[in-house]
């Protein structure tokens, strides 16, 4: 056992994290150990040169700033995705491209590859538009995808009767795909898959988590981005080690890696 | 405002700009606000924010385009945090070296243990991993690195 403090313990200790017996025992180390009172010095001068440096007012100024970034970054920000109309024309060329994937699977029966969800559900990311081969990602695999490409989300909503899709990327925002604000929309009519409307387009870098949320009743949007928060918190804040949603009804998760 | 000393340095030593440290910095007390009852409901604020920090800033390297190649190129005046004399420093100078070659989570555990100074049983409770798990992703970390980074 080292003869000396952790650093952390002492960082603990200088702010006022430790309980009474613990700190009462570590100040006594220190005051007879020129070492970590040296450590302890630095610990305190370095909040000292924090506090004079960056005074309260411009602390909580940048904070409130922050704050604003992060509310604003939970919006769907134009520059993350294609324009509604661009999507919609993007869409139709995706559709086209991926129609001779999504007809061989559909005309053998061959389901395989799409995530089976309870209730007869099953839920579907698709990939396409830029120079690679168009793909499905798999859940539990993450998938790189390269500039240009788009993303298309499709199911088969089962018993399950309100569809909503989020993403949330490397540094925790979280974004409503579909629909952009309100609550889980229904389902299409029809026991066939269905696609969403539009398609995106996922800029920016680092890992991007695209989650389809099928229900029996209608979710509210700021629920699902609030679980999406809490899971991507609890994860530590990687977006790749994201549990499920805590939130009713069968979800599918992707991980896409941008360039 | 009395973690800010401690966030701001790890900001800075992660990140080596002051300016983007600041802006990580004020990012990390927003999330403790807008998280706010995760942030209370922990025994050492200290930690959730340092842990908080630590992944704000290696997501946002992740995330830069060529990050990791621009922060190698960065101003090495950026002073390690943290303090020990200069054997250290040099550690902390190595640590941050060798980031660039590890996957997140042992990035974030050889921060923990080799800089924070935590132990191998604190940083698995940190980052929700078992002690050997841990004690394997540093070990990968140490034979990267030299004598200084073995893990006892």
């Amino acid at each position: 056992m080292s003869a000396h403090e952790s650093e952390w313990t002492l960082r603990r200790l200088s702010a006022g994290e430790l309980a009474a017996t613990e700190a009462a025992r570590v100040q006594a180390h220190a005051a007879s150990c020129e070492a970590c009172a040296q450590a302890l010095r630095g610990i305190h001068e370095a909040q000292a040169r924090f506090e004079a440096d960056v005074p309260f007012e411009r602390f909580e100024a940048g904070v409130e700033q922050a704050l604003r970034r992060q509310r604003d970054a939970a919006r769907p920000p134009p520059r993350r995705w294609v324009a509604t109309t661009v999507a919609i024309a993007a869409s139709l060329l995706v559709v086209v491209l991926v129609r001779p994937l999504l007809g061989s699977s559909a005309e053998s029966g061959d389901t395989g590859g799409l995530n089976r969800l309870k209730g007869g559900a099953t839920a579907e990311l698709r990939i396409g538009g830029g120079l690679g081969p168009q793909r499905e990602a798999i859940p539990g695999r993450p998938e790189a995808i390269e500039p240009g490409e788009r993303v298309m989300l499709g199911y088969k909503a089962g018993t399950h009767r309100y569809v909503a899709a989020l993403s949330v990327d490397a540094i925790g925002e979280v974004t409503p795909l579909h629909p952009e604000d309100g609550a889980s929309a229904p389902v299409a009519s029809g026991g066939r898959q269905h696609w969403l409307p539009g398609g995106w387009e996922f800029t920016g870098s680092g890992a991007e988590r695209v989650i389809v949320v099928l229900s029996d009743e209608p979710l509210p949007q700021e629920t699902l981005v609030e679980a999406a928060r809490r899971a991507f918190a609890q994860a530590d804040g990687d977006v790749e080690r994201m549990d499920e949603l805590e939130v009713p009804g069968a979800q599918t998760h992707w991980v896409l890696r941008k360039p | 405002m009395k973690h800010g000393g401690s966030v701001l340095g790890r900001c800075r030593y992660l990140l080596k700009d002051a300016t983007k440290a600041e802006d990580a910095m004020h990012d990390v007390f927003a999330r403790a606000l807008t998280h706010g009852e995760d942030f209370r409901a922990e025994s050492s604020p200290l930690t959730w924010l340092m842990k908080i920090a630590t992944h704000h800033c290696l997501n946002q390297l992740r995330g830069e385009r060529a990050g990791w190649r621009q922060w190698f190129e960065r101003d090495a005046a950026a002073r390690p945090e943290g303090h020990g004399g200069q054997e250290a420093m040099e550690t902390r100078d190595l640590v941050r070296r060798l980031l660039a070659r590890v996957d997140v989570e042992t990035q974030a555990a050889a921060i923990h243990y080799h800089v924070d100074g935590m132990t191998l049983e604190e940083v698995a409770a940190l980052l929700g991993r078992s002690v050997p798990t841990i004690r394997k992703r540093l070990e990968h970390f140490a034979a990267l690195g030299g004598e200084e980074l073995k893990v006892p």
